[in-house]
This record gives C-alpha cells, sequence and structure tokens, in this order.
C-alpha cells in the first residue's frame, strides 16, 4: 500500500519537475545553513577548547575591574605592583606574572613599524610559559632574562617585518635589542603579531614601573585550586579596600576551567543563535511546501473526485499528498545535508590556507546532526502538507469530479 | 419477494446557493432488480446524474434513505460509502476519468488498491481485464495515447477490476462516435449476462434497445414507465 503512495508522489513530483525542484530548494537553504553553521562551529569549539585545554589546569588569571568585562582589559585598569604583591602573598601561589602590553614604533634595518609589544618577565615565568602555556619557538632559540633577547609572534615575519630573522636586531626607543626565536602561533592574531620583551626592558622602554592588565598565576602543585583563588581575593580585597577605599576592590579571579566553562557558555550561544536563524530558513521552506502542496490539490481536485469514486477513503488521499510532502521535505533535508557538508569542508579548506586566521578550524559533523536535520526536514515536510491533504481528503467527491 | 439490489425511498436532493434553493430531485421511489439492464433517460438538468449519483453511493440524499442490498446507505459515514462504492459499484465517466499519468494497466488496477489487494494480483486481474476487452496491446500506454474508444474500453476495465454487483455509467457513449458507442454498448450487455447489474446515464435515445428497462426522468421527477 505505502509503495504505491510513494511511486504515485515521486510521480507527482517528477511531472511538476521545475515546481518541485524550487520547493525543494526552500528546504535545501534551511538545511544547508545548518549543517554547513553548526559543523563549523562545532570545530570552531574543538579547537578553541583544544586551545583552553593545553592551558595547565593550575593557571589562574586575575583581572582589575569588574568580572569578564572587556573594556577593563582597555581601559586602563590596572593592577599594581601592590597587588601584585598581594597576589603573591597569597598562599598557594607559586609564580604570579605580569602581562603588560602596549603600541610601540620599533625599527628593523631602517624600518620603522608600530607593532603590539609585551612584557613578560623571562626569569620567573619561563616555566609558566613554556610548560603551563605551552609557548615555543619555531625559529630560533627562547629568549633569555637579562640578555636584551626579545621573542617575535609568529606573524610577525611576515606582516610586520617582513624577513624578520632570528639574530635580528630591532631599536626600539633607542635601545637595539636581539630577535633570539619566532614562536609558534599562540592561538590568536593579536598576539601573534606582537613582540615579546623581558619584563625590565619593557619597562625601560614604556617608562613605566608598574600596572599590568592581567595577572597570570601558577598555582602551587598539589594545592586546591579554589582555595587559592579565595585565598588571593582576599588577600587583594585587603590591599585594594586599604588602598582605594570600600569601592575600590573589583576585579576577578578566573581559573582555566571557568574560562573554558565561559567559552562553552559563549559558543553555545553563537551554536543556538544559528540554529534558531537556520530555523526561521527551513520554516520559510515548509511554508513553501504548503504553498505548493495547496496548489497540487487545487490543480488535482478532479483526480481526488476520481480516486475517491473508485473507493479510496480520506485517509488514502490525505496519506497521498502527505507521502509527497514528506518526500519533497527529506530530499530537501538531505540534499541541504550533502550541500552543507561539501561547503562545511570548503570552508575549512578557506581557512586553513588562510594564515591570517586565528585557529585552523576542523568541520565536525556528528551524526545526530545529519540526522535531526534529515528527520525534522521530513517532519516539517509532513507537518506542512497536513492541512491541503487534510482539505483534498475532505472534498466531496461529486464537486471535485465535476470541477475542471 | 426478492430484495431489491437498490432500492429508493422518496429521495430529494436539494441544492442552496445563497438565497436559492434548487430541487434537483423530488421525491423519488425505485427499485432495481438485480441483474437488470436499466437506462435512466432524461434530458440535461433533468436530475438524472445526480439520481445516478445519489444511487450509487457518491452522494447522499438530502432527505429520504436508499438501500443497497437491503442496508440504509444513506446512514453511512463518508469512508463507509467509499468502501461500498469500492466494492459493489463500477463507475463508467463520459469524459473516461483516467489518471493521465497513469498507464492504462495502472489506471485499470487503481480501485484494488483501495482495496488492499496484492500488487501481484491486481496486474493479473488488470491485464485479464484489459485483454477482455481487446486491449492486450496497449497496456502500457498511457491515456494520451489512447483513442477515444480506448480510453472508454480502459475506463470499464477499471469499473470491474473488483468485481462489482453494479456498473454504473454517466453517457459513456457521449465522448465516442456511434460505431465506438455501439462497441461500448455490447460490452455492457456482455456484462449483463454475466449477472452484473447495469446502469446507465443517458439523453440518447439509441441506447434504450439495449436496455430492459427505461427509467424517464425530468424536473427531478419520474415518469411513469
Amino acid at each position: 500500500m505505502s509503495k504505491e503512495y510513494f511511486r504515485l508522489a515521486v510521480r507527482n513530483i517528477k511531472k511538476r519537475a521545475l515546481r518541485s525542484w524550487l520547493t525543494i530548494l526552500g528546504i535545501v537553504v534551511g538545511s544547508f545553513l545548518v549543517v554547513s553553521l553548526i559543523s563549523l562551529s562545532e570545530g570552531l569549539n574543538k579547537a578553541v577548547m583544544a586551545e583552553l585545554q593545553a592551558v595547565g589546569t593550575n593557571i589562574v588569571m586575575v583581572l582589575p575591574g569588574d568580572g569578564m568585562d572587556i573594556t577593563a582589559m582597555f581601559g586602563g585598569q590596572e593592577l599594581k605592583n601592590t597587588e601584585m604583591e598581594a597576589i603573591r602573598r597569597s598562599r598557594g601561589v607559586e609564580v604570579a606574572l605580569e602581562m603588560p602590553f602596549t603600541i610601540e614604533e620599533l625599527r628593523w634595518r631602517g624600518r620603522t613599524e608600530t607593532a603590539l609589544i609585551m612584557g613578560l618577565d623571562l626569569q620567573d615565568g619561563y616555566s609558566v610559559l613554556r610548560d603551563d602555556m605551552g609557548w615555543d619557538v619555531r625559529e630560533g632559540e627562547f629568549a633569555r632574562a637579562g640578555r636584551r633577547e626579545v621573542l617575535a609572534g609568529n606573524l610577525v615575519p611576515r606582516d610586520v617585518f617582513p624577513g624578520l630573522e632570528p639574530g635580528d636586531e630591532i631599536i626600539v626607543s633607542g635601545r637595539r635589542l636581539t630577535v633570539s626565536g619566532i614562536l609558534r602561533s599562540l592561538g590568536n592574531r593579536e598576539d601573534d603579531k606582537s613582540i615579546i620583551f623581558d619584563l625590565p626592558d619593557y619597562r625601560n622602554i614604556t617608562g613605566t614601573t608598574e600596572g599590568t592588565p592581567v595577572a597570570v598565576v601558577r598555582i602551587e602543585d598539589g594545592y586546591d585550586i579554589d582555595l587559592a583563588i579565595s585565598n588571593i581575593e582576599r588577600s587583594l580585597e585587603e590591599t585594594m579596600v586599604r588602598r582605594r577605599g570600600d569601592d575600590g576592590a573589583s576585579f576577578s579571579v578566573i581559573s582555566s576551567e571557568a574560562m573554558i566553562e565561559m567559552v562553552e557558555n559563549i559558543l553555545g550561544v553563537i551554536q543556538a543563535g544559528i540554529v534558531a536563524f537556520a530555523s526561521i530558513a527551513i520554516l520559510v521552506g515548509a511554508i513553501g511546501i504548503m504553498n505548493t502542496m495547496f496548489t497540487a490539490v487545487r490543480e488535482r481536485t478532479k483526480e481526488i473526485g476520481i480516486l475517491k469514486a473508485v473507493g479510496a477513503k480520506k485517509k488514502h488521499i490525505s496519506s497521498i499528498f502527505l507521502v509527497e510532502s514528506g518526500i519533497i521535505g527529506l530530499l530537501g533535508g538531505a540534499m541541504g545535508v550533502i550541500t552543507g557538508l561539501a561547503a562545511a569542508r570548503f570552508g575549512e579548506f578557506i581557512l586553513a590556507s588562510n594564515p591570517n586566521l586565528l585557529i585552523s578550524i576542523e568541520a565536525q559533523a556528528p551524526f545526530y546532526l545529519i540526522f535531526l536535520t534529515l528527520f525534522f526536514s521530513f517532519l516539517l515536510g509532513c507537518l506542512s502538507g497536513f492541512l491541503p491533504a487534510k482539505k483534498a481528503s475532505q472534498l466531496n467527491p461529486v464537486d471535485a469530479l465535476m470541477y475542471e | 419477494m426478492k430484495t431489491p439490489q437498490i432500492k429508493l425511498e422518496n429521495v430529494w436532493k436539494v441544492y442552496q446557493t445563497g438565497e436559492i434553493e434548487l430541487e434537483v430531485l423530488k421525491g423519488i421511489n425505485l427499485e432495481i432488480e438485480e441483474g437488470s439492464f436499466v437506462i435512466l433517460l432524461g434530458p440535461s438538468g433533468s436530475g438524472k446524474s445526480t439520481l445516478l449519483n445519489v444511487m450509487s453511493c457518491l452522494d447522499t440524499p438530502t432527505k429520504g434513505h436508499v438501500y443497497l442490498d437491503g442496508e440504509d446507505v444513506s446512514l453511512l459515514s463518508e469512508d463507509e460509502l467509499a468502501t461500498t462504492r469500492g466494492r459493489k459499484i463500477g463507475f463508467v465517466f463520459q469524459q473516461f476519468n483516467l489518471l493521465h499519468h497513469l498507464s492504462a494497466l495502472e489506471n485499470v488496477a487503481l480501485p484494488a488498491v483501495f482495496q488492499s489487494v496484492s500488487e501481484e494480483e491486481r496486474i493479473k486481474r488488470s491485464s485479464d481485464l484489459l485483454d477482455a476487452v481487446g486491449l492486450s496491446e496497449r497496456k502500457d500506454h498511457t491515456p494520451a495515447k489512447l483513442s477515444g474508444g480506448e480510453k472508454q474500453r480502459v475506463a470499464i476495465a477499471r469499473s470491474l477490476i473488483n468485481d462489482p454487483e453494479i456498473v454504473v455509467a454517466d453517457e459513456p457513449t457521449g465522448e465516442v462516435d456511434t460505431k465506438t458507442g455501439s462497441k461500448i454498448m455490447s460490452i455492457f450487455t456482455d456484462l449483463q449476462k454475466q449477472g452484473k447489474t447495469i446502469i446507465i446515464v443517458t439523453h440518447d435515445l439509441s441506447l434504450t434497445e439495449y436496455a430492459d428497462r427505461v427509467i424517464k426522468i425530468k424536473d427531478g421527477v419520474l415518469e411513469d414507465e
């Protein structure tokens, strides 16, 4: 029985090929968007997570200002030396690194460029950077403390000083420094275009003595992270209140796990947004199916009359139309999945071949994504066919037969 | 006395269009015996097609009762009527009413689909029926490739697929020439010989020669036989 409906439906779809394809296309657009964007964002998710998980779990960030307010990072709020001391004094803290940055003019072989420069205590920070943050050089050597050596970010030899090599000298504020090595990518473009100085050199160049928008803290091995965080918080609180008064104490201490959670949330919101917009696209496609099916019912009124005259019941008639709209939905979904996967692959290729981009993404198309896309396009197809099918099944056979 | 196969009791059909009531059938009383060949004769607008529709379970009366094999079909639901039509009644229409995207064989087999007959059985039956009406060579043709007479023979084969007791036809010769028309009428005569009840609606007086009973209708009322 159902085989007949299927055959009949396929024949009807083929008969009105252009209209059928246009209707199917309406569903393709939505499912294409779902599949391509979700698999890319899944890839992004995985890549970012891998990046974050490379950071040791015993690393904690201290930021001045309220929460993860981005403006606090650029708004000039800084942790001063007394506050760094307070962090270092806290129980459980092994190392606390300042990480100030600014824009400076640099000269290399007579060329002057502005670039982001960053200060890091290479003496205390060496093992944190290498072991906990995963920093490494791709060329040359890691810079040593007190030798006026700097590290160039991965993209510096390409975007800032084309041709820069380890061993080259650069001049900043009249001081000569040696580029000891080129770093591997740190995971984001801004950092990869920056030049890293030993903290004392950075202070000399910038003429500052203190202040950092962020502190990277390593907790002693075996010390409870949450306990260490509350120690830091208590210690900072006391110091800040003493210095700035009651209202002055605002900062956040974030563990790398909390950071992962935060990023997960953000990516979750992005995915929800993608799904929401793609759903609207699919819904529009579903309205297209409904329109097509209503037209089909009107065009085939006489046919419905004939079928009823020769013994078709309501359920037979409605099945014929439901199967047809279901097939349209499923076909649209399947084509959306195929083109979506292809587009995701293509996107992956484009991203991989563009070194300017943050991270390389590998498109992820989990089984559930494909299954759900197919299932929902089929379901939507059936749902949009429901009203037209009902209308068809309720036609009076005598009236339908007389319809021209 | 034997129960009549079809019995109409004070059947009225009234169409309501806005304020106007159109009485198409006005209290028809009629009995038709099994195995008879009946011609319903009347001018256009006389209500003869409506009468046929009501008798063949395609339409329901506004008032009155229709009995088929003693069962009051005016009380049946739409789906029950569909089942009754599918099992007991074969339809032949003036304009053939074949599905143009199906082959002759598929058109003939179609009513059996709704009676859940297996595909194998459907193909066998419809193939035999097409042989019987002389269309063995035309089974895979779509209606567009068939002549008017061939189309009507396909339609007759279709009406017989579920082996109905009654075959009704509305102007079956209306769209074909006289010679083809008489061929078609002889098929109906053969069917009567096989024991089926034949009811044909027409305004063509010449068809009455095939019938063993002629019922005349005018303005929704039967004239004396």
